[in-house]
């Protein structure tokens, strides 16, 4: 089917010249059954209009950089088919909630720095010299962090927040999932100081349970699951006697 | 540590030592990024947002009922002799919307719990919809002992 063709637009936003943000009609032929949006942006930018930015590298759900709006959801565009949509134009805008640095390139500082304040990574009170052996888990102790875990920070549940698109001080979802991947590690011992993080008014108690970041993760994460489990332990720590001891 | 750095009191979310970007101020002076500006509408734009208002707003009617039932009760207390119910059309009628928003609240709130509640039986996680039954169940055998002590009181 040489003449089959997708109608795309585009958001195109150019900081020196434009005002706002505005939509660009592309027609490009839809050649391959298997194509995904980011092919169609691909072929934009090889082919169309050389100027249109923005962010891919793996093109297999991995990386999380090609997250875009698709038709007004939020998508990793290598996983999004164009076949699922066509023969209707496709709408492909920048991540809501984030500001817009050029096209569709959004800036993530904001979640970097959030991500970055809930120490995602292990901490341990005192670290074992490697000659004394690996921390040992067993398969149930990994089933408990697994899921949070697949988290791959394309920021999806982010744009898909509305508490986080009427408060960007809120700590949001994947910061909370990835939070909640190391406080449920056997291995880890930073529970305490990632708390204060955690519990602050802008921390999980500002997320009203909208529940939409886990219908559009790609990786099958629930960070709202993430969220609430929080709430139930940082409270019982909090009402429990002795809750506090670890 | 430089003088700089020792005066700094980081808030909670500076735990890691960042400085704390604003949205559209990340890429410092001369930037001229498009912020982001939530519409107005952002609610009617996904089922799921909708219905997550609709979920919110049930409990502006719940409190309003509430309020009127301390009323109620203060009015109670003045004695039998002098209390009158308030018995309206209008007033039945809210009472009986309210019931079906104070329903409405309580399944989707009962619905999350296996979302929320994390138990484990023998070393094994008890499945979710387990949980969210049990609830369910509680929360049935809850209505029926308060129906019973206020019909008891009643009589």
């Amino acid at each position: 089917m040489p003449d089959k063709k997708v109608t795309i637009r585009a958001t195109r936003y150019d900081p020196d010249k434009d005002e706002k943000p505005r939509l660009q009609v592309y027609e490009i032929p839809f050649y391959d059954e298997s194509m995904v949006v980011l092919d169609a942006l691909n072929y934009i930018k090889a082919n169309v209009d050389g100027s249109l930015s923005y962010r891919w590298s793996c093109r297999m759900g991995i990386c999380g950089s090609c997250g875009m709006m698709v038709n007004g959801t939020p998508k990793l565009t290598c996983n999004a088919f164009l076949r699922d949509y066509w023969p209707r134009p496709i709408v492909v805008q920048p991540l809501n909630n984030f500001p817009v640095i050029r096209d569709l390139v959004i800036d993530m500082d904001d979640f970097m720095h959030k991500l970055k304040s809930v120490q995602p990574w292990i901490i341990r009170k005192q670290e074992i010299p490697l000659g004394a052996g690996e921390h040992r888990q067993t398969n149930e102790q990994i089933d408990d962090f697994r899921q949070f875990s697949q988290c791959i920070n394309c920021m999806l549940c982010y744009a898909a927040c509305p508490v986080y698109g009427l408060n960007d001080e809120f700590l949001g979802p994947a910061a909370t999932a990835l939070a909640r991947r190391y406080n449920l590690d056997s291995r880890d011992q930073g529970l305490k100081q990632r708390l204060p993080v955690l519990a602050d008014p802008d921390g999980v108690w500002e997320c009203s349970f909208v529940g939409e970041c886990s219908v559009v993760c790609p990786k099958g994460v629930d960070p709202a699951k993430a969220i609430q489990q929080t709430k139930l332990d940082t409270t019982m720590r909090f009402v429990l006697p002795y809750g506090n001891r670890e | 540590m430089t003088e700089a750095t020792s005066a700094h009191v980081p808030s909670p979310h500076n735990l890691a030592g960042l400085p704390s970007p604003r949205r559209g101020e990340g890429q410092g002076e001369g930037s001229k990024e498009y912020p982001w500006r939530m519409p107005a509408a952002w609610w009617t734009r996904n089922r799921h947002y909708f219905f997550y208002v609709v979920r919110e707003f049930t409990a502006v009617p719940l409190a309003l009922w509430l309020l009127w039932l301390l009323v109620e009760i203060k009015r109670g207390g003045d004695g039998p002799g002098r209390y009158a119910p308030h018995q309206s059309t209008a007033f039945v009628l809210f009472s009986f919307i309210v019931l079906l928003f104070a329903l409405y609240h309580s399944y989707t709130f009962l619905s999350l719990t296996g979302v929320i509640i994390r138990l484990k039986a023998f070393d094994r996680p008890v499945p979710p919809r387990l949980i969210t039954l049990a609830m369910f169940g509680l929360w049935a055998g809850a209505s029926v002992v308060v129906g019973f002590v206020l019909i008891w009181f009643a009589r």
